[in-house]
């Protein structure tokens, strides 16, 4: 079944196209990763995806329901963590998932429920006192994601979720990304394509807007001839491997 | 209406937060003020009357929610930059919950001001106690929302970099064109005019004027309320409609 279908999903700023009749499905419980060089418009796709922005043309279907007419329905079943840090800055961890759970109509018992859960898949109960301010940025990182867990959503979008991070703080969050795997459909976008290769089940390559391909790492690698996302990637949207 | 209301409470409660935790935010809207009211009290006030107690106090109140402008502005474009905002956005929440969790985590704190500002004034110059001093404070908080209006407007438009180049024009107007620091009787008749149509006069003469008493109800109090008001209303229209644009871009 389909979680995600977008129909000639269309997005124009001004003179600029972000996004360029994007047809595409996202089933459920898989991983798929979007790349794209910078301004491909994967940020764009996600923006409509979450009803945050609305497209020029085209529809979407998020759980069968169109992120035109039926937002709040949308919203009930995604969340979100965005490619910067959004968390509450003078806020406790404790406070930040607090917060977060009852933005979102959680009575007390369940704000508790959701707190242990996150301490233990995050390994948050350690720094559960300390300001978000106050946390290095891998820590910060994995707070915002579980954040986007508290609401329980069908569907988690990532966008960039390691921007900016060392490798350790990568490979951990990896490692908890990973263990989200199944539980829900994620659409992750990055850099990265170490990342898309370690995690992703399918992989969209985006440039200019329009979504260039749609498909596994072996029929990345068997249409474009090599034998790593990163070649295949340069390969697929016309840049120089010898560069 | 019950949800909504319930996210306005979480929302206010953590803009709370956010403001008190900022030493910042105490120094400017609480120390700074209130060691402004003392110095210029104990230095100036035998030799002008501009520096009495009962129209420092008053005056300073206003002064100090000057400032309302600046932390609002800094913790709304904080939000955006971040994209804290954008993450709650995805929300049920709705634009005015936004709107009202701003505002009224900033109304306790103008409580407080006033309260401050003025029981000092008390403790320094004790004829300046008088019954007079709650319509004062009640005052305070219609003030308040022209500052809290420009203050979500410029955190809509401005980055938490250029937030407070923009709002230290406010408190500047606040301080030039209140007519506080220094006597009105000499100026042009340009320059009073001006401060005649502007808030920033209207809004230290209205708490001043509500706690000393007044002559004339209409010329002293009503007028002025009623410059405060249409400006704060401009404000918080013009707030609630870039913030409405901002959520849907």
């Amino acid at each position: 079944m389909a979680v995600i279908r977008t129909c000639d999903l269309r997005k124009e700023y001004q003179d600029v196209v972000a996004v360029d009749g994007v047809s595409l499905d996202v089933e459920e419980g898989e991983l798929f990763a979007l790349l794209g060089v910078n301004g491909a418009g994967k940020t764009t796709l996600i923006k409509m995806l979450t009803c945050l922005t609305a497209p020029t043309s085209g529809d979407a279907f998020v759980m069968e329901h169109s992120i035109l007419r039926e937002k709040e329905d949308v919203k009930s079943v995604i969340d979100v963590s965005m490619q910067e840090t959004a968390v509450a800055r003078n806020l406790t961890v404790e406070e930040n998932i607090e917060f977060y759970a009852a933005l979102n109509g959680h009575t007390k018992e369940e704000i508790e429920a959701a707190k242990a859960a996150l301490y233990s898949a995050f390994d948050l109960g350690q720094v559960k006192g300390k300001r978000a301010s106050k946390l290095s940025g891998g820590w910060q990182r994995k707070l915002s994601i579980a954040l986007a867990l508290v609401s329980d959503p069908k569907v988690l979008f990532l966008d960039e979720p390691t921007l900016g991070l060392d490798v350790i703080a990568r490979r951990e969050l990896w490692k908890t990304i990973r263990a989200l795997k199944g539980r829900m459909t994620i659409v992750l976008t990055t850099h990265y394509m170490e990342e898309a290769e370690a995690l992703a089940d399918r992989i969209g390559i985006m440039k200019g807007g329009k979504l260039l391909f749609v498909g596994t790492k072996e029929a990345l690698f068997a249409e474009t001839g090599k034998d790593n996302v990163e070649d295949a990637f340069i390969r697929m949207v016309g840049g120089d491997l010898d560069a | 209406m019950r949800n909504s209301i319930g996210r306005i409470a979480t929302l206010t409660k953590r803009n709370i937060k956010e403001i008190i935790r900022d030493p910042l935010t105490l120094i400017f809207m609480l120390a700074m003020p209130l060691f402004m009211e003392i110095l210029f009290y104990a230095i100036f006030h035998t030799m002008t009357s501009q520096f009495e107690m009962k129209y420092l106090a008053p005056g300073i109140a206003v002064f100090a929610q000057a400032f309302l402008s600046l932390f609002a502005g800094l913790l709304i474009s904080l939000d955006r930059t971040t994209s804290f905002l954008t993450r709650l956005f995805v929300s049920k929440a709705r634009p005015y919950e936004f709107i009202f969790g701003y505002t009224c985590a900033l109304l306790p704190i103008v409580l407080v001001q006033s309260v401050l500002f003025f029981v000092v004034g008390g403790i320094l110059d004790s004829s300046f106690w008088s019954v007079t001093m709650l319509l004062g404070i009640l005052l305070s908080l219609v003030t308040a929302f022209f500052f809290i209006g420009i203050g979500i407007l410029l955190g809509c438009l401005c980055t938490d970099k250029s937030v407070g180049g923009v709002a230290s024009v406010i408190i500047a107007g606040q301080s030039l064109l209140s007519g506080m620091w220094f006597p009105t009787e000499g100026l042009g008749k340009g320059m009073l005019t001006l401060m005649r149509i502007l808030p920033f006069r209207n809004a230290t003469m209205l708490l001043q004027n509500a706690v000393n008493g007044y002559g004339d109800l209409f010329a002293d109090l009503i007028s002025p309320l009623l410059i405060v008001l249409a400006y704060a209303l401009v404000a918080f229209i013009s707030a609630v409609l870039v913030f409405r644009k901002k959520m849907r871009a």
